[in-house]
């Protein structure tokens, strides 16, 4: 999305079917919704079964929803605008939000699908940390899950009556909030049985979710005895007794457990790499398919029209990724609507008389919204978001963006240079999303300027040229800004770090010609920040002063 | 797509009354956005930007953005100073809208200020006799309180409750001395200082400060209050602001007092490994701080390895105010008809769906609901949308 404004507007036509790729919880619910809404979905389960049977240790003690899980699962199923194959993957996906081309593969099949939006919804994975205990699996040495398996039915809770549990968690790894609402659950229900003593060795309580703090309070009222550690406590013997030394009492205190339940680590999904390569979404931390940028959250991707729901962007418990589905139903509804869409005529146009297909603008497109013809490279109406990066890039200048095409900024900065009283002309590139709004804010609140200060407002830092810069200089500019977003807060992912290599040029280029580095300065942003940039401006006009005028003028 | 004359009311113009207005105006559904005070934004747009020489995903910006679409989307029509007196649920909802009780603490200059510059107006007049001493000091375009607010009906839809939080008051806390001793402040104040200074400094004497302690959980996890939730987004917010003042001034010596940390962002283990290497972190809620002569600070709490007593002196006390149910919960949780739950925010209708009520028509958005950082409010109060949407009819 973006603020500009275009009046040259055309009508196109667009794919309205959605893939939904994953079959479990999410990826089910995220079928329900999206079919809701009159799309037709194409739900790809690598799996023989969906949803409900691949995770049901995850609901102990959410027993009504499970229900309701499995009434969406048998509804899906029903439903015709859903089409479900199991035991299928994803080959392939081309083109561009709207008109996307996926392939599918079914045993020895291969399916082809145009989509107009992709959905991913994998799961998490489980890993016992048994290893970092010193633990190995036993009768009496359990993950979280085989716990929660045994909780789940009559015979297992049986096994369990007169038993004492020790639990470990956040001592391995720090957890988060699902790991302990795994915990909690496994350790309320075991309250419920006859005889059982539950224990718990904690490092942090990651109570940071909802109810959490009361599910341990409740646990603590029933008896439950929580021990939170710095360290691992000793174990010995596979589990037969955990020991630690107690500071405040000073002691030692030991317990002879019947079962020991050690925590797991929820991973992202092991097929997230590969649907990232395929689909040409960034990976974020920890290999979840969201890059850590607050302009994506809830569920955007890099690439218009690849939305990411519940466990493949972070570790989700079901109302989160319930969450990230309801609001990627709101998304796929916007921008399919009715398979007619009114786009930018001039948002980015390549000029197919300087353009020789050299794929610059593929490569460096952080959105994923150029491929090619025969004669030039196209850029997408519906996926571009018009940051420029490529404009810029292009080494055969082949490429204007709407509202910001060359020239109109070449001349911007002629007549932002043009002298004044003496006072230092310091112009900067703003990036609109950040730069521009704060110093746009410091006017406002009256907070201090230098007087001889320009703003030059671009899409993107991705779109400032190494060209506005030396031309400034050449103009008579003393002292320039170059003010980008900080890293990891472009909504164009790296278009900062594209102005942070051209300045680099610059500078280069400016200590060949003898002009001091100081007159040129690149920093980040943000939009809310008034008082940083009228920070930033003022000491970067006392460095001009400094300096004197641009030997340049 | 059939949207015609649907009109739907969101009550409260923070972050989530803020993203819910504005996704329901991308399906041409026509939005009556009411906000109790003269601004819109709510505490979020008060927020400070927490970058060290990286973005750390606090969502402050985001807020700015959300603003400016909102006050850019001719669907929402906005009545600031308002607030909800009744309604009338038969057929279409019929609220009745009232000028707002609400009254800012006095300014200076008797003249508040908005927080963004997406804020209209940006000035209010809150004090007419001050500014009258001083009409100076009166920015132009200033807009007179009492003018403000919109009394009369409107027939909507659909009201999705967007009405928010209030911080904990650190008073209640009375050990602590906050109000009493001017070096100690709230996570909120902190926010404030940052964004208006870009630089955190005392406020007896507008020095640097150099030694800083960060109290965690105060009003949060704390049985004696009753209050029996994590605000989840205090560690946050106190381990960012501690990251970005260490990244301008790396002599500051930083101390976290905690129970247990909570995560912070997407990378959290490699953000808490530099958090441990830069600040020191004691298990222990501290109990007792008197003030110096100096205007420092001696705080009093128990040392985890021997369960010995230490006096430390400090520049800066920083208290981690949670979050806690909205002031007018009571009295919406009357207007709409919708229950709160055990902690006094508003319940919804089930564990995964807490957009929904029990209540036909009426949508719960962000903090009303319960605890929330700036994403996670954006998130629900896209669901709510979604919801409302469904409920609508609207294809």
């Amino acid at each position: 999305m973006t603020d500009m404004k275009h009046t040259d507007m055309e009508e196109i036509n667009i794919a309205t079917d959605v893939l939904v790729l994953g079959g479990g919880l999410t990826g089910i619910k995220a079928a329900s919704e999206i079919a809701g809404s009159g799309y037709k979905v194409i739900l790809v389960e690598k799996d023989a079964e969906l949803g409900s049977q691949k995770g049901p240790e995850s609901l102990v003690g959410l027993k009504e929803e499970l229900e309701a899980l499995q009434d969406l699962e048998s509804k899906i199923t029903a439903d015709s605008n859903v089409e479900i194959l199991t035991q299928a993957s994803l080959v392939s996906a081309a083109g561009v939000t709207g008109d996307f081309t996926v392939r599918l593969s079914k045993g020895k099949e291969v399916i082809e699908h145009k989509v107009g939006a992709i959905v991913v919804a994998t799961d998490f994975a489980t890993a016992a940390l048994h290893e970092n205990y010193g633990l190995s699996p036993a009768d009496n040495v359990l993950a979280q899950s085989q716990m929660a398996e045994l909780l789940a039915s009559e015979a297992g809770k049986g096994k369990l009556a007169n038993k004492t549990v020790a639990f470990l968690v956040g001592l391995a790894q720090d957890g988060n909030p699902l790991v302990m609402e795994r915990v909690l659950k496994s350790v309320l229900a075991l309250q419920e049985i006859d005889g059982c003593v539950a224990y718990i060795y904690a490092g942090d309580l990651k109570v940071a979710s909802d109810g959490l703090e009361r599910m341990y309070m409740e646990s603590r009222e029933k008896g439950a005895v929580y021990f939170k550690l710095t360290e691992k406590p000793e174990i010995v013997e596979n589990g037969k007794t955990i020991s630690f030394f107690d500071s405040v009492a000073r002691r030692n205190i030991e317990i002879s457990p019947d079962v020991i339940v050690v925590e797991e680590e929820l991973r992202a999904d092991d097929l997230n790499e590969e649907i990232a390569e395929i689909l040409r979404i960034n990976v974020g931390p920890s290999g979840f398919l969201q890059s850590d940028n607050a302009h994506f959250f809830p569920v955007r991707s890099n690439r218009e029209g690849i939305f990411v729901a519940g466990s493949t962007r972070e570790i989700s418990g079901l109302p989160s990724a319930w969450t990230d589905v309801e609001n990627i139903a709101v998304e796929v509804k916007d921008l399919l609507g009715d398979g007619k869409k009114s786009v930018a005529k001039n948002k980015a146009v390549v000029n197919e008389d300087k353009c020789v297909i050299c794929l610059t603008c593929y490569r460096c497109c952080p959105h994923g919204a150029i491929y090619w013809g025969d004669k030039k490279a196209i850029i997408s109406p519906v996926a571009c978001q018009g940051c420029g990066i490529c404009a810029s890039e292009c080494p055969m200048d082949a490429i204007q963006i709407g509202g910001f095409n060359d020239e109109e900024i070449t001349e911007k900065v002629k007549s932002g240079v043009v002298s004044g009283n003496g006072t230092p002309r310091l112009l900067a590139f703003c990036c609109q999303n950040s730069a521009f709004e704060a110093g746009e804010m410091a006017d406002m609140f009256n907070m201090q300027l230098p007087e001889g200060l320009r703003m030059i407002k671009v899409p993107c830092a991705g779109k400032i040229d190494l060209d506005y810069i030396l031309n400034a200089f050449v103009s008579g500019a003393d002292g320039i800004l170059v003010m980008a977003c900080y890293p990891g807060n472009c909504k164009s992912e790296n278009g900062n770090t594209f102005a942070q290599w051209r300045v680099n040029d610059a500078y280069r280029m400016m200590e060949e010609v003898g002009l001091e580095k100081d007159r040129l300065c690149f920093v980040g942003t943000a939009s809310n920040m008034g008082s940083g940039f009228s920070s930033i401006v003022v000491d970067m006009e006392k460095r001009i002063n400094e300096l004197g005028l641009s030997p340049l003028k | 797509m059939s949207t015609k004359n649907k009109k739907v009311m969101v009550v409260g113009g923070g972050i989530a009354g803020l993203t819910a207005a504005w996704e329901l105006s991308r399906f041409n559904i026509d939005v009556e956005l009411i906000e109790k005070t003269p601004f819109l934004g709510g505490y979020a747009i008060q927020y400070c930007c927490k970058a060290t020489d990286e973005c750390r995903q606090c969502g402050a910006c985001t807020v700015e953005a959300m603003l400016k679409n909102v006050v850019d989307e001719p669907k929402i029509k906005v009545h600031l100073s308002t607030e909800v007196e009744k309604i009338n649920n038969s057929g279409r909802i019929s609220v009745d809208l009232k000028k707002s009780s609400y009254r800012p603490d006095s300014a200076t200059e008797g003249v508040i200020r908005g927080y963004s510059k997406n804020n209209s107006p940006l000035h209010v007049i809150v004090d007419k006799e001050k500014c009258e001493e001083n009409p100076d000091a009166v920015p132009e375009g200033a807009v007179e309180l009492d003018t403000m607010g919109f009394s009369g009906k409107l027939d909507v839809d659909a009201v999705i409750l967007a009405s928010g939080f209030q911080p904990f008051d650190a008073e209640q806390k009375g050990t602590y001395g906050y109000k009493k001793f001017p070096n100690v402040v709230t996570g909120m104040d902190l926010e404030r200082i940052i964004r208006e200074n870009a630089t955190v400094v005392r406020p007896s004497d507008g020095k640097t400060a150099q030694k800083i302690a960060f109290i965690q959980c105060v009003g949060s996890r704390d049985e004696s209050l009753g209050n029996l939730w994590c605000s989840q987004v205090c560690c946050p917010y106190a381990l960012r602001m501690a990251e970005r003042i260490k990244h301008k001034n790396a002599d500051a010596e930083i101390s976290v007092f905690y129970m247990d940390i909570q995560n912070v962002g997407k990378d959290y283990a490699g953000f808490y490994e530099k958090c441990k290497t830069d600040f020191r972190f004691v298990r222990n809620i501290p109990v007792d701080v008197f003030p110096m002569e100096n205007d420092s600070l001696s705080m009093r709490y128990m040392n985890e390895e021997d369960g010995l007593c230490i006096n430390e002196e400090f520049d800066l006390l920083v208290l981690s105010v949670g979050i806690t149910p909205g002031p007018d919960n009571s009295d919406l949780s009357g207007i709409f008809d919708v229950g709160l739950n055990e902690d006094g925010f508003f319940a919804g209708m089930d564990k995964l769906n807490s957009t929904s009520t029990l209540k036909g028509g009426i949508f719960l958005a962000g903090t009303v609901a319960g605890p929330k950082d700036i994403a996670a409010s954006m998130a629900h109060a896209g669901q709510a949308a979604s919801e409302v949407i469904k409920h609508l009819g609207v294809s």
